[in-house]
């Protein structure tokens, strides 16, 4: 007999379905509307049903692809940086923190700093006059270059933003690198595998879902950036470091066209069902 | 430990104190500009006010973060929020926020405490919408030492008109800087510049603030404003790719350029540039007046205090012109309590509540009789007057429900060609398309 009966589980369910319809369902549905209607900040109760005008816009902005394009690259180049960075730390280091486990503290501290804080701190940090890189660098070179010119802007992001992430990264791989047994290693090793082999051969594969999870959830939270580019660069001159959720909350608030920008919302969003889909079909696949 | 009934129910009360709203006495509830000089200002002036205000008519103040906040508070009200009986209102946002507000009636007198100018700032569609409380305008801050060593040095001179005519095409001599065409100031930012004068004491000629930031092209405005530039003409055409549009927007670009301004100026908005001038290493800044106190401060700007000049923005072929920008309280549609609201309104506008205000670190633009009570403790203030007086304008177009978007559509092409990803006749056909649409509106 099934531990809890059809009906039980339904119930059991209601609640978490009801809360799930109210606060997720119920703003999708009015998103929907919005994005096929003229609606502004005074009509938002009785918004005019107007097609599919909304969608075209936004598919036609210059600005929205070259929003998408930014966030694309800035996911695929955190990601790939913190996943790598995070990687290499984690067999690096195993050694030293299995010993001191107090180490891990230090190193998890920059996720305990809100992203908008570091966009705010580095705004310090990187000025000419009152931040201490530049000061050091015209101390010694007798030069400092422009992290937020036109240039180097989007360079300094990703930097900004790997820094901050690795160490989830690292978290994630030091854990997962820490579950290998120990006696399969050592197996190898009497087998005659070096240690770049072992790592190469042995840890990597069994380390492998979790390169792959770590990877996906830096590549979203890259992807959607806002608060720390918003905070140091604003969309950046001419717009160069407009994410699409910059994209998105400037349409919005700045510009008043809040049809167009639920529409990118929405466009967004079915680009990321079709991503996220895809990639869960795959990985049922493998299974298979 | 066991919790008993009384720990939970000492728990119960903690928790629902913080999650509910604060129950409060007052049954006026202003939304006021959060942080800096306009908050102290307000809540002394309250203080005042609430000891003589009956109980129904008591002030309590609200706040919140200044960062979004005009997002915020359009959400607010778009909502129909009665949170809040009077709210802030800014030159700019009048025609966003009208809808949501009701015209006020301020008296007389009102006219005769502020003039007529300022109370203008406060006016949408010919009708009062708040007290103006605090009036921004751009000052020119120079280094009066560097300025002074220049004047006497003749072979600086030689240099100095050499570089004018190198990079302007002009022969210029220095100047002092209450006479400053905008092209004395671009000669003088140019000689200021290590990159152009590897003899110059400073590293900038001057700081440009080029962020993609709305209210930097309100700092930005004053220039083109002085060669005849406009929004719109009396037909209500857009003329933003007029010859002095290009021409600013042109000299602003050879500055950069040349490395008068930071390398990070892309990234500058007003904190940074007070920290450029305040390390010394830049001649000039055209900044906001609120920056006054900071940068005459010996204990803030220590390098350069002592020897800070403020003069009116440059003149140019019209004259000087420089870009004002009131903030005020507005009476709120939905309010709950509009006769105690417009009862303090009415009261904020009398002479007595604007001295005070004055004295207590706002910045309101009085009349010249007024503010000359006031002029021992804030000489700022008689300045601040002076230039709106003289120089303030408002572009056509500019309180319009559209401005803020026009200013940010501006920051986005303007900045876009200054930091060289579009050519200028891109960034003005750009600007000219998008003002049309959203002055239409």
């Amino acid at each position: 007999m099934a531990l809890v009966t059809r009906a039980e589980g339904r119930m059991y369910l209601t609640p978490l379905v009801g809360f799930l319809l109210l606060f997720l369902g119920f703003p999708a549905i009015v998103n929907l509307i919005y994005s096929v209607s003229t609606v502004t900040f005074e009509t938002l109760r009785s918004p005019v049903l107007s097609g599919l005008g909304n969608y075209v816009a936004v598919l036609n902005d210059r600005e929205f692809w070259s929003s998408a394009w930014f966030s694309l690259r800035f996911g695929l180049l955190t990601a790939s940086a913190e996943c790598l960075i995070g990687l290499f730390l984690a067999i690096f280091l195993a050694p030293l923190l299995s010993k001191r486990p107090v180490l891990m503290a230090p190193l998890m501290l920059p996720l305990m700093v809100a992203p908008a804080m570091v966009g705010l701190m580095y705004r310090l940090v990187l000025h000419e006059f009152a931040g201490p890189v530049p000061y050091y660098l015209f101390e010694w070179f007798g030069d400092s270059p422009a992290f937020l010119d036109i240039n180097n802007a989007f360079r300094t992001l990703v930097v900004v933003e790997t820094l901050q992430w690795t160490p989830f990264a690292f978290l994630l791989f030091y854990m997962a690198y820490s579950a290998i047994p120990l006696d399969v290693r050592e197996a190898s090793s009497l087998d005659g595998a070096s240690p770049l082999e072992i790592v190469r051969w042995i840890d990597l594969p069994l380390m492998k879902p979790t390169l792959v999870i770590a990877f996906f959830i830096r590549f979203i939270d890259g992807f959607r950036v806002f608060d720390n580019v918003y905070a140091l660069t604003g969309s950046g001159a001419g717009g160069s470091t407009t994410s699409l959720s910059i994209y998105i909350y400037q349409a919005f608030f700045k510009e008043g066209a809040i049809g167009k920008a639920v529409a990118a919302s929405v466009v967004l969003f079915l680009a990321s069902f079709i991503v996220l889909h895809g990639l869960n079909r795959l990985a049922g696949r493998r299974k298979g | 430990m066991k919790l008993n009934r009384t720990s939970f129910a000492l728990m119960a009360t903690l928790l629902a104190g913080t999650a509910l709203p604060t129950f409060a006495n007052a049954t006026v509830t202003v939304l006021g500009w959060p942080g800096g000089s306009e908050e102290t200002a307000l809540r002394a002036t309250v203080e005042t006010y609430n000891k003589q205000a009956s109980d129904a008519d008591k002030v309590e103040l609200l706040f919140f973060n200044r960062e979004g906040f005009y997002d915020k508070l359009q959400a607010d009200m778009a909502a129909g929020s009665s949170a809040f009986d009077l709210n802030l209102v800014a030159t700019y946002s009048i025609g966003r926020y009208a809808p949501y507000m009701e015209p006020v009636d301020l008296g007389a007198d009102a006219a005769k405490v502020f003039g007529e100018s300022v109370l203008k700032t406060m006016q949408f569609d010919g009708k009062q919408y708040g007290v103006p409380t605090d009036l921004s305008l751009h000052f020119m801050y120079y280094r009066r030492d560097l300025i002074d060593a220049l004047m006497k040095d003749d072979a600086a001179k030689k240099t100095y008109g050499e570089i004018a005519q190198k990079y302007l095409g002009k022969p210029l001599q220095p100047k002092d800087p209450d006479s400053w065409t905008w092209d004395d100031w671009a000669a003088t930012a140019l000689y200021f510049t290590k990159q152009v004068n590897p003899d110059s004491p400073v590293r900038y000629g001057t700081v440009l603030q080029m962020k993609n930031l709305l209210f930097n092209m309100m700092v930005f405005q004053s220039l083109p404003r002085s060669y005849g530039g406009d929004w719109m003409d009396k037909d209500g055409n857009v003329t933003v790719d007029s010859d002095a549009y290009k021409t600013c927007l042109e000299l602003y670009k050879k500055l950069y350029d040349a490395g008068s301004s930071p390398k990070d100026s892309l990234s500058y908005e007003y904190a940074e540039t007070n920290a450029a001038f305040a390390s010394g290493q830049a001649a000039t800044a055209l900044q906001w007046n609120a920056a006054a106190a900071d940068l005459t401060s010996t204990e803030k700007s220590p390098a350069v205090a002592e020897v800070t000049g403020i003069v009116a923005p440059p003149a140019g072929p019209d004259g000087r012109a420089d870009h004002i920008h009131g903030l005020g309280l507005g009476l709120n549609k939905n309010a709950k309590n509009k006769e105690g609201a417009v009862k303090f309104l009415k009261w904020l506008a009398t002479e007595d509540a604007a001295l005070l205000y004055a004295r207590s670190g706002g910045s309101p633009a009085l009349s010249p009789d007024v503010v000359a009570k006031v002029a021992k403790e804030r000489p700022d203030l008689v300045k601040l007057g002076e230039f709106a007086s003289k120089y303030g304008y408002v572009m056509t177009g500019a309180t319009s429900a559209s401005a803020l978007p026009v200013y940010e559509l501006q920051a986005k092409e303007f900045i876009g060609y200054w930091s060289g990803q579009q050519s200028l006749e891109d960034a003005l056909a750009h600007t000219k398309a998008g003002m049309q649409d959203l002055l239409k509106k």
